[in-house]
């Protein structure tokens, strides 16, 4: 799993946790990218993943008090960040193609001609899918972690996660001949 | 032969080992197809972790920085509101717990506010005098006789504030001291007519 290492780490949370406006823009200079990144991987457009990067911060500084100094402090913003992209896309009620209907349509049924790269795949899933994707396979997150933040089961997470590879598996064209 | 399906294929990296999961190993081990199945499935989540970090267009710093700042005006509005509501609240209480200090310290605080503002009306009209250096001035007997008057006047109002001031015990007399404050007020307004003015008009 990629960390985000900030230089005086410990130095630049107290001085943020005493209001020091300049802590709050180093902790945002660290961690932009990252956060970005993780929020444009979950949403749909670029205007929501830069509205989530910008809560997500206004989050970190409001709430840095409540981070634990032993715990990774990226792995709290990326928290706050992926919570903050998932309640974002149960706002907008991208309902498209969310919820993936129980039969998976065939591989030949879909454009296996056309061979996509991977970020043109990823990007064609439904969000949901997508998002369950890139938190499990990229960010680490478990399925019991996932199902918390979307409020679903894990269950759910699971079988969105392999419906989701059936697809990228196609589009990329990676079929077995068997 | 059945093949694993995906869902078996992931479970197979899930920590925990879920019921089948020894079962699917076992094929694992012994089917080509679905080992080539999950070297692929890995290869791709690998992939999945070495795309390129996507980076915001623009810089948004600046709009979470003026939303922190109005955050935190407001928090220390609302902090001061509830201060001066406790305040109020303890002076309230003070108040009803002396009955009778409320009508003596309403008069009292309005003495002293008009006491102050003839104070300093007092001091204003001092100052014009000294601008006016009369000492430095030649003027006629009537006038000379007009301003001493005037200044003894003066005194003995200054004479009587002093006494005011060290004998009447707290809260009493505040309205006394304002009258006399007064009358200092108008007698230096009239030896300012004197010196700087017109002796003439002066018609005591």
């Amino acid at each position: 799993m990629e960390s985000y290492p900030l230089a005086n780490a410990e130095s630049v949370v107290a001085r943020a946790r005493s209001g020091d406006p300049a802590a709050f823009e180093a902790l945002y200079r660290a961690f932009e990218s990252p956060v970005y990144n993780l929020a444009r991987r979950i949403c749909r457009t670029t205007e929501d993943a830069e509205d989530v990067l910008q809560e997500t911060f206004f989050e970190v500084c409001r709430s840095i008090g409540q981070f634990r100094a032993e715990g990774s402090l990226w792995g709290w913003i990326r928290t706050i960040t992926a919570s903050k992209a998932l309640m974002r896309l149960r706002r907008n009620k991208y309902r498209d193609a969310d919820e993936l209907p129980d039969e998976v349509p065939s591989a030949k049924r879909e454009d296996t001609a056309l061979r996509m790269d991977l970020e043109a795949a990823l990007e064609r899933l439904g969000e949901t899918s997508r998002a369950v994707v890139w938190l499990h396979d990229v960010e680490g997150y478990t399925h019991d972690e996932i199902a918390g933040m979307m409020g679903r089961t894990a269950s759910f997470s699971k079988s969105q996660l392999a419906r989701a590879h059936v697809r990228l598996r196609g589009w990329l064209g990676e079929e077995s001949a068997s | 032969m059945t093949h694993l399906t995906m869902d078996q294929l992931l479970e197979l990296d899930e920590p925990g080992l879920e019921p089948g999961t020894a079962q699917a190993r076992a094929h694992l081990t012994a089917c080509a197809a679905c080992r080539a199945e999950y070297e692929r499935l890995r290869q791709r989540q690998a992939r999945l972790r070495a795309l390129p970090t996507l980076r915001p267009a623009r810089d948004r710093w600046p709009v979470v920085a003026q939303r922190l700042a109005v955050e935190r005006r407001r928090r220390l509005v609302q902090r001061a509101a509830v201060a001066i509501s406790a305040i109020a609240a303890l002076l309230l209480l003070a108040v009803s717990l002396r009955p009778a200090a409320p009508a003596r310290d309403v008069e009292g605080f309005a003495a002293e506010a008009q006491i102050a503002d003839l104070m300093e009306r007092s001091r204003a009209l001092e100052a014009a005098i000294g601008a006016a250096q009369p000492d430095q001035r030649v003027v006629d007997g009537r006038t000379i006789g007009v301003a001493t008057d005037l200044e003894a006047r003066i005194a003995d109002l200054d004479r009587m504030l002093e006494v005011q001031e060290l004998d009447a015990p707290p809260g009493r007399g505040d309205m006394q001291r304002v009258q006399l404050w007064r009358e200092r007020v108008g007698l230096l307004n009239a030896l300012v007519d004197v010196h700087v003015t017109n002796a003439r008009n002066v018609g005591l």
